[in-house]
């Protein structure tokens, strides 16, 4: 076996430091080299109760999704780890507290619950953490080394990154931490491996800062910040809450502007605003907040302003899900505003591509002068991937804006002037001369309010032909097709964080013998609808897996297109399972 | 035959095996052709599934994975829906609140207990303090650690050499090893051979090629230490002088039957816990089977232990027919003389597996 694929889940209660040890994990993995995807799930409350589990799959080679069964199961709390004790594969491992403080009610410990085929790694995690620091807290830490021990880890990885992560708790808190690992370590070493999950040591180690480990929402942060966003204004919701955390901590370090509004209407309306002076603006939110948004976001449409909306969609209507995945906010982020107000709709599928396409949706919203969406969702925001960076500069146009030539003495400057390509040229407050009107009313190319027939018409189609131009968007991937070429029995169609499961399940029908290939489509306002017909063209079934119970993405094939397609719409709370995709890719060829 | 079925759907009878060798998956087995619907647990404190543990030796002449060694595949236990707890140490047994009691605080309860725990290597007492020094051989990972630590050619000064040890030392000799057998009066467990027979069952072994040191001659093994530089590893001393030298030390001195955690229970203990032929204990609801037990003998009137894979199977099934409100009674089949084969090589029924 010269090949390393393991998936381990951790999985405790809110405050059992479940979230942290998978941290450790794995930026002490990718430290070494390896590939790593990792999901983390916890509860809407803060501390006490409430399930978190932790999944980090580690690779040699690029996976792009989590794996439906684990390797590895590690339960700081039996009560939530045993519903997911069946997720461990046939030889895999659990690893659990052997010696409770406190009495097991029949059938609450983890003993009872593990399946002939897995084996049961019983340990005294507390025991060891109060042996090695003199309190049970760093059981999360024991574990670690567990795991660690286990794997035949060099202890040395975790061991920096424990040292950096705990260093502003003081040199005690680090020692202890360190102390805790050391013994778990130890004994995940002396634990006579029966298991059978292996992993290859890396031949080399990534030269440092050249492969980092970071959450979409971390990837969104850092593309904001290389596309040199200026100003942000936003309101705390989940999912979206770490970008403006994160935003929220770097931007003033270079002079940048951040603001919390009192609700999510006053930050669109101050994005605009921003955007409107020339400031480089952007907002970021949840499917609740982007309904709030939809009257402003409308305004910008209308008044042609560039602005960066990132929505990272959770379960819904409504409250809905706050800590559940779902991509049901497609039809909000496409036709939530009243009036034809088109924008620009962009979905990363993975972590690399929401760094892309934040700095990219700046780009588009200057040059196009138009609101843009960047469409998460939870599985992609705080999913963890080891991202390889670019070796040159940030891969950003930061000029996108039309020029404006120098008027003319006494030429009027047009802030709406008709262009062949829809985009006028764009002055900002104080551009000497150009002085003009803005508003939400229909306007006139000056920008005074203009009713008529005409204008009105003319002006939609100014709006909506000018977006055309970001199909073309220079370095930008607007669609891209994978896997086999020319005919193939199944294609399959996807947007969004569910593009990874596919393309597991496109790789595994493939190793089946089954032709198939897929497509992401990265652009979904406007919508590219040549490319897309091209590779229905060359399939026999499309399936479109997404997570959404209304098929929403594949309601707009086939409105635009007219084509059947095959729905595989799912709204689990989690990403749709891989092994559900395969089985349709299987059905469609008819291998089933 | 199933004959009978005493638990329903509804309030399914609950079995609870502690011990996955040999007699407690027999026994399991037996339960669930009887109760289709009872609810059966087995306990074990191992945290493999049951396997072979005679076939041990053979790991020394091929390696292989233990998973080639299991009994039954995991897919056995589920499909006759056998719930195996592995890992988990009992420690008492409530035999009022009819409830077994796990190191990691938990109580399981039961309506029909089986205690099948079998026995443990028995060490004298004045080894106790050197049981560092000795590897002991009753599993899979001593097994394998036994293998490492020997070098190749290497020799294994073998204490006691019970029938256990002695299966171990011939196929050790065939692999070229040298085994230095220091005898004691358990040399041969479970088998008793006195006097001449002894003596010739002693030579046979010389014979076979182990290098036998009369142990007691010797006043008997005070202590095992490691040896010195450019010595063996281990260095063991004798009363009265003349120490010898391995590179591993064994002990096989018989087992003992692991009964402490039923001392509380009210039970009746002697060595094994004491059962009728129908092996049922002196608690109505626990029954024992396998090496844990004594059982009575009408015919040599005392309660005695019955060893070897046809015995302990046999007692496996006769108590997972009482259990389930049979009437039946454990007699022995087995030959209990240990014998010289055609080779010319010490052969016992305690080495029959089937
Ligand atoms: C290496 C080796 C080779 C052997 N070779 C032979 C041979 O050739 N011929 C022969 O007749 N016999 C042999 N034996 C002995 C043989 O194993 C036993 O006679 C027979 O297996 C007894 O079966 P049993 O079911 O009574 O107990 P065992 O097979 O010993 O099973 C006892 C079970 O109880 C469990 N247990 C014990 N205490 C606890 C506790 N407190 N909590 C939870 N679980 C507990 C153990 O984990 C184990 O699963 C050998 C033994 C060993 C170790």
């Amino acid at each position: 076996m010269n090949t390393t694929d393991i998936q381990i889940a951790l999985c405790g209660s809110a405050g059992d430091g479940t979230i942290a040890a998978g941290d450790i994990l794995r930026n002490a993995v990718a430290a070494m080299g390896y590939r790593v995807i990792c999901f983390d799930v916890y509860p809407p409350e803060i501390r006490g109760f409430g399930k978190c589990i932790s999944r980090v799959r580690i690779t040699k080679e690029q996976t792009y999704a989590l794996k439906r069964q684990s390797d590895l199961l590690v339960s700081l709390d039996d009560s939530h780890a045993i519903p997911h004790a069946g997720e461990v594969r046939t030889d895999g491992a659990i690893v659990y507290e052997s010696k409770p403080v406190a009495h097991c009610p029949e059938g609450s410990h983890m003993s009872g619950h593990i399946l002939p085929g897995q084996i049961p790694y019983g340990i005294p995690l507390r025991e060891l953490a109060e042996k090695a620091t003199g309190g049970a807290r760093s059981r999360n830490l024991v574990v670690l080394g567990v795991i660690a021990g286990l794997l035949g880890f060099s202890p040395v990885p975790f061991q920096k990154i424990i040292e950096k992560k705990f260093a502003k708790q003081g040199a005690g808190v680090v020692s202890r931490n360190l102390a805790g690992f050391q013994s778990g370590y130890e004994a995940g070493q002396n634990t006579f491996k029966l298991d059978n999950v292996f992993c290859v040591p890396m031949e080399s180690v990534p030269a440092a800062g050249k492969v980092v480990m970071l959450s979409g929402n971390a990837a969104v942060v850092q593309g904001c910040m290389d596309a040199e966003l200026n100003t942000f204004f936003g309101y705390p919701i989940t999912p979206a809450t770490t970008i403006m955390e994160r935003l929220a901590t770097a931007m003033p370090k270079r002079g940048r502007r951040l603001l919390q509004t009192e609700d999510e209407i006053s930050a669109i309306a101050a994005t605009i605003g921003a955007g409107y002076t020339g400031s480089r603006a952007a907002t970021a939110t949840s499917g609740p907040g982007l309904a709030l948004m939809a009257e402003m976001l409308g305004l910008a449409t209308m008044a042609e302003i560039p602005c960066v909306v990132f929505v990272s969609q959770r379960g819904g209507p409504s409250t809905g899900m706050p800590t559940k995945t779902e991509q049901s906010d497609l039809n909000a982020a496409l036709y939530g505003s009243p009036g034809d107000s088109q924008r620009i709709v962009i979905a990363p599928t993975n972590v690399e591509g929401c760094y892309r396409c934040a700095g990219k949706a700046f780009e588009m919203a200057e040059k196009y002068q138009t609101p843009v969406i960047v469409l998460l969702d939870l599985y992609l925001s705080n999913r963890y991937e080891t991202v390889t960076l670019v070796a040159s500069g940030p891969p950003f146009n930061l000029n996108a804006n039309k020029p404006l030539r120098r008027l003319e003495a006494g030429e009027q400057y047009h802030r709406f002037a008709m262009t062949e390509d829809g985009v006028s040229p764009r002055a900002v407050p104080g551009d000497a001369g150009c002085m003009h009107v803005v508003t939400g009313l229909e306007h006139n190319t000056l920008g005074r309010p203009n009713d008529s027939d005409e204008n009105h018409t003319a002006m939609s189609h100014k709006r909506h032909s000018k977006l055309q131009g970001a199909l073309q968007h220079p370095d930008f991937t607007v669609t891209k097709r994978i896997g086999h070429s020319g005919r193939v029995k199944v294609g399959i169609l996807a947007w969004g964080s569910t593009f990874g499961e596919c393309l597991e399940a496109m790789f595994m029908a493939h190793a089946e013998g089954i032709s198939c290939a897929a497509m992401k489509v990265v652009m979904l306002s406007p919508f590219p609808i040549d490319a897309v017909t091209q590779f229905m063209d060359d399939c026999d079934h499309v399936l479109v897996p997404e997570v959404n119970y209304e098929g929403q993405f594949a309601q707009l094939l086939q409105g635009l297109l007219a084509r059947p397609v095959v729905r595989l719409s799912r709204v689990p709370g989690s990403p749709m399972p891989v092994e559900l995709i395969l089985g349709e890719i299987r059905r469609l060829a008819g291998a089933v | 035959m199933v004959a009978q079925v005493s638990s329903s759907a509804s309030s399914p009878h609950r079995y609870v095996i502690i011990g996955n060798g040999v007699a407690g998956n027999q026994a399991a087995e037996g339960l669930r052709e009887r109760d289709p619907d009872g609810l059966i647990t087995i306990i074990t404190n191992s945290r493999m599934l049951f396997y072979n543990r005679y076939l041990l030796p053979q790991l020394f002449r091929a390696h292989q994975d233990w998973r080639a060694l299991l009994a039954y595949p995991p897919g056995h236990y589920e499909k006759h829906r056998i719930r195996v707890l592995r890992d988990c140490w009992v420690t008492a047994v409530d035999s009022r609140k009819r409830q077994v009691m796990l190191a990691h605080n938990e109580a399981i309860s039961y309506d029909t207990l089986l205690v099948a725990t079998g026995g443990r290597p028995y060490l004298p007492e004045e080894l106790v303090e050197c049981r560092h020094l000795i590897h002991p051989f009753g599993t899979y990972e001593h097994a394998l650690a036994v293998r490492k630590a020997l070098p190749e050619n290497g020799s294994v000064v073998m204490l006691g050499g019970d029938m256990i040890g002695l299966d171990l030392a011939r196929t050790l000799l065939d692999l070229s090893y040298r085994v230095i057998l220091v005898t004691h009066e358990n040399t041969f467990w479970p088998h008793q051979p006195v006097g001449e027979e002894r003596s010739k069952f002693l030579a046979i072994l010389q014979k076979m090629g182990l290098e036998v040191v009369d142990g007691d001659a010797m006043g008997g093994v005070v202590a095992i230490e490691k040896g010195a530089a450019g010595l063996p590893e281990r260095r063991v001393r004798f009363r009265q002088g003349g120490d010898i030298y391995g590179d591993i030390v064994m002990s096989f001195y018989g087992l003992s039957p692991l009964v402490e955690f039923m001392m509380k229970s009210g039970t009746d203990i002697e060595r094994g816990l004491l059962v009728g032929t129908n092996l049922r204990t002196s608690d109505p609801h626990i029954y024992a089977a396998g090496d844990v037990c004594q059982i009575w003998s009408e015919k040599d009137n005392v309660y005695r232990f019955y060893y070897g894979h046809r015995n302990v199977r046999a007692m496996g099934a006769v108590a997972a027919l009482n259990m389930t409100g049979g009437n039946e009674h454990f007699s022995t089949t087995q030959d209990e003389a240990l014998f010289q084969n055609e080779q010319g090589h010490i052969d016992s029924p305690f080495w029959a597996y089937d």
